[in-house]
């Protein structure tokens, strides 16, 4: 990635985070070698804590994508999918991991040295089409163990207790499965452990969340990459750890007043995943005082976990992660969106119409609807993808950026 | 087919519903996938009809929908927000693609049905499946029970299973007569598809019945042409269709949202509701769901048992399943030496580009 697409970082906390990031694969490569197991999962479900309380490594492929795009080697995967006959047209996430995995692997200097090849696989029918269609192709690709498992494709307010002991039944059929290939006993109370880990993860990052409500907002989207400890690190200290140092340092910044700028001015709301090529965009608000201090992406960690209950806790979680951003149901995530818009005293908000994902940017032409009708919070939607830069144009951003910008200064002038 | 086709039924079906609703009384409920359990609307006395509609004016929908959002998802939209669908009592999704789920959220909170529900099918064959399919049709019923105010019944049911399978019988019929070279034009028999998910099924049968004896009784064999078999989601061009047949095709097999995938499998005697459940986790796989060995297998079957001789692949532009599936199917077809080729819908129906297209595929076939 050039430098001039590097967003501009004013959190201390990105040092540490850098290091976690670098660990994470660190840790995977070292497992590898030492001969314990490495699989690669879906993201966003509660298996990240059963993984690691039985000290099996996890790899999210999801999680690798916006790695690649940020450091460039996404346009090589692209080619590579696109060789294998793979539409340009399909998700970003989707065409990058299916081209590395097929093909990318094999480069030399990668960036964390690139991914481990998995001893298994989960398979998931959940979370989005994409997601579920990466799986087909690295089980078909890798030729190692699978592990097929479902879930409800359910809107938070829809569910019911059969949901949740279906994937409560397929958890112990997972145990089994990883007690199988590991040859070690599965032992409940580290599970229990990793949970009220993952719990209190979750509740420092609300904490963390509601700290931005602070005028002027502690740290603005900018900062999202927090968030990889969420995805990663769930189930671990390390997250934990990791947070409390944050929101300390998020706190320390309320209580001196000290915001993102020194001239808050106006605050935005940004809908559907960033550009992860580009993430300076979220410093581009800043010449009209105007800082991004909540988003929908990150309101997928809004949960609680129960540590007496773990298996119906990581199934819970396997079940809400999703639907809390995506269009499984439209009027719940209206409703987070709205108290979201109210409690951070939103002026305006941003929407990334995203060609990468079908199942956020659907329904968004409505959310803007409602901010607008209900709230007199106006929107300004622009077209851009999470993972392809040839599929945005600075320019049109710009131009409708722009505009959005100047009204809404009029607006806050009067 | 001289005299009477399904293609009359199919342009007269909605006001045919709308007439019986007005008659009978009966709610109607709208499903936008395959997947809905037909037979448990039927069996509260619900006419259930798909919703449907060919390529046209896409862009009514765009206040709406993002244009990167499938052809077939944004015309259902528009033909939503023109009333076409204002007969509607109510709207049920079997939980099949992402576009699919977000157009179900859209239509519910634009158009206000009252009557709206979400079931989530497996996605996976696997040992759990059946009883968690048991419980969510179990919910499905509890909420059909307080919206048509009445209990369900299994006899009910049992009445209703009885109906649809005698019409899918029938309708895999004319399949398999259509195969033996009986003349049968796939767009009749894709009229038909649409038919058997819109028409009261009391209406349907019967029609179907006269439909297929007179196929028998003509028995006029077309002349040899090569067998088709057209692989996709949502196909609706009854041009393209008819085009095919006319350069040298006949298309004797689809792999499709309507048509043969729920024609396959009988439901199985017993239990009506655990005999459901059997029939929707076991019918063919779209490639919307996650088990591709199990689609894979399928579409073998049915290359074998039809002896393809070449696949179409019709898609939809944007549409993630089929366009991740596509490389897959591909490499099987080549391992067979199946040839094949795909077509890319962009929600402007059957133009000059993809006749070109078409007739060059068959110009392929026939030096072969």
């Amino acid at each position: 990635m050039t430098e001039g697409k590097k967003t501009t970082k004013r959190l201390h906390a990105n040092k540490s985070l850098r290091k976690i990031i670098t660990d994470f694969y660190a840790d995977a490569h070292r497992a590898k070698a030492e001969g314990r197991p490495v699989g690669w999962i879906p993201p966003m479900n509660g298996l990240i804590e059963l993984f690691y309380s039985m000290d099996i490594h996890p790899i999210f492929p999801e999680n690798w994508a916006p790695i690649c795009a940020a450091i460039g080697t996404n346009t090589n995967n692209f080619a590579y999918a696109e060789k294998k006959g793979y539409s340009g047209d399909l998700c970003g996430y989707f065409r990058n991991n299916v081209g590395y995995a097929l093909d990318g692997i094999q480069e030399a200097n990668q960036p964390l040295d690139g991914l481990p090849k998995p001893d298994f696989l989960i398979s998931f029918g959940a979370g989005c089409i994409p997601t579920m269609k990466t799986f087909q192709v690295l089980c078909d690709h890798f030729r190692v163990p699978v592990f097929r498992a479902d879930l409800p494709q359910i809107g938070l307010e829809d569910i019911k207790d059969h949901h949740i002991q279906y994937g409560v039944i397929q958890i112990k059929r997972l145990i089994k499965f990883l007690e199988d290939l590991t040859g070690r006993k599965f032992d409940i109370d580290r599970l229990r452990q990793a949970v009220a880990y993952t719990d209190e993860a979750c509740r420092i990052w609300d904490e963390i969340m509601d700290a931005r409500r602070a005028i002027p907002s502690p740290f603005s989207a900018a900062e999202i990459g927090i968030m990889f400890v969420m995805v990663t690190r769930h189930g671990t200290k390390i997250a934990v750890d990791f947070l409390q140092d944050v929101l300390k340092e998020v706190r320390e910044k309320v209580e001196r007043g000290e915001g993102v700028i020194p001239n808050e001015r106006i605050r935005l709301f940004w809908d559907n995943i960033p550009l992860w090529y580009n993430m300076k965009l979220f410093n581009y608000f800043e010449k009209w005082d105007a800082v991004v201090v909540a988003e929908t992406y990150t309101s997928a960690w809004t949960l609680r976990m129960n540590p007496d209950k773990p298996l119906e806790s990581i199934a819970y979680k396997s079940l809400v992660s999703y639907p809390l951003v995506s269009c499984v149901s439209l009027d719940k995530r209206i409703e987070l969106i709205k108290k979201a818009v109210k409690d951070y005293k939103i002026d305006g908000a941003i929407f990334h119409s995203n060609r990468s994902c079908k199942p956020i940017s659907m329904g968004q032409m409505d959310i803007m609807k409602v901010l607008s009708e209900e709230l007199n919070v106006p929107g300004v939607m622009f077209d851009g993808d999470h993972m392809d830069a040839g599929k945005f144009s600075m320019a049109q951003f710009q131009t409708r950026i722009d505009a959005f910008m100047e009204m809404l200064s009029e607006r806050k002038r009067i | 087919m001289d005299g009477m086709n399904f293609r009359d039924l199919y342009e007269r079906r909605l006001d045919i519903v709308k007439e019986q609703k007005e008659k009978t009384n009966r709610p109607v409920i709208g499903t936008f996938c395959s997947y809905a359990p037909f037979e448990i609307l039927h069996s509260f006395g619900v006419i259930p009809v798909r919703i449907w509609g060919e390529s046209g004016n896409l862009h009514k929908a765009d206040a709406l929908l993002q244009t990167f959002i499938c052809p077939p998802v944004r015309h259902l939209m528009a033909l939503g927000l023109d009333g076409h669908y204002g007969f509607l009592d109510g709207v049920v999704l079997s939980y099949s693609c992402d576009a699919v789920c977000g157009l179900y959220n859209i239509w519910a909170r634009n158009l206000r049905p009252g009557f709206s529900h979400l079931i989530s099918l497996p996605y996976m064959e696997i040992d759990e499946a059946s009883a968690y399919t048991t419980a969510e049709f179990g919910n499905f019923i509890e909420k059909l029970e307080s919206f048509a105010k009445k209990q369900f019944s299994q006899e009910s049911l049992e009445r209703s299973i009885a109906l649809y399978s005698e019409a899918r019988s029938l309708m895999k019929n004319l399949y398999l007569l259509k195969k033996k070279g009986f003349l049968v034009s796939y767009a009749d028999i894709h009229a038909m598809n649409i038919c058997s998910q819109t028409l009261p099924v009391e209406i349907f049968l019967p029609e179907l019945k006269k439909y297929v004896k007179t196929v028998e009784e003509e028995a006029r064999r077309s002349r040899k042409k090569l067998k088709i078999l057209i692989s996709g989601s949502v196909i609706s061009d009854a041009s393209l269709m008819d085009f095919i047949e006319e350069i040298g095709g006949d298309i004797v097999a689809d792999d499709a949202c309507t048509g043969l995938r729920l024609l396959r499998n009988v439901i199985p005697e017993g239990d009506p509701l655990q005999s459901l459940v059997k029939y929707y986790l076991t019918m063919p796989r779209c490639s919307s769901r996650a088990d591709f060995p199990s689609r894979k297998a399928s579409l073998i079957e049915t290359i074998t048992d039809f002896d393809i001789d070449a696949v179409i692949f019709i898609h939809q532009k944007f549409c993630d399943p089929h366009l991740s599936d596509h490389p897959f199917l591909k490499k099987i077809l080549d391992d067979m030496r199946i040839p094949h080729m795909q077509i890319e819908l962009e929600g402007d129906g059957f133009t000059g580009q993809v006749r070109t297209r078409v007739e060059s595929f068959f110009e392929m076939l026939e030096r072969r």
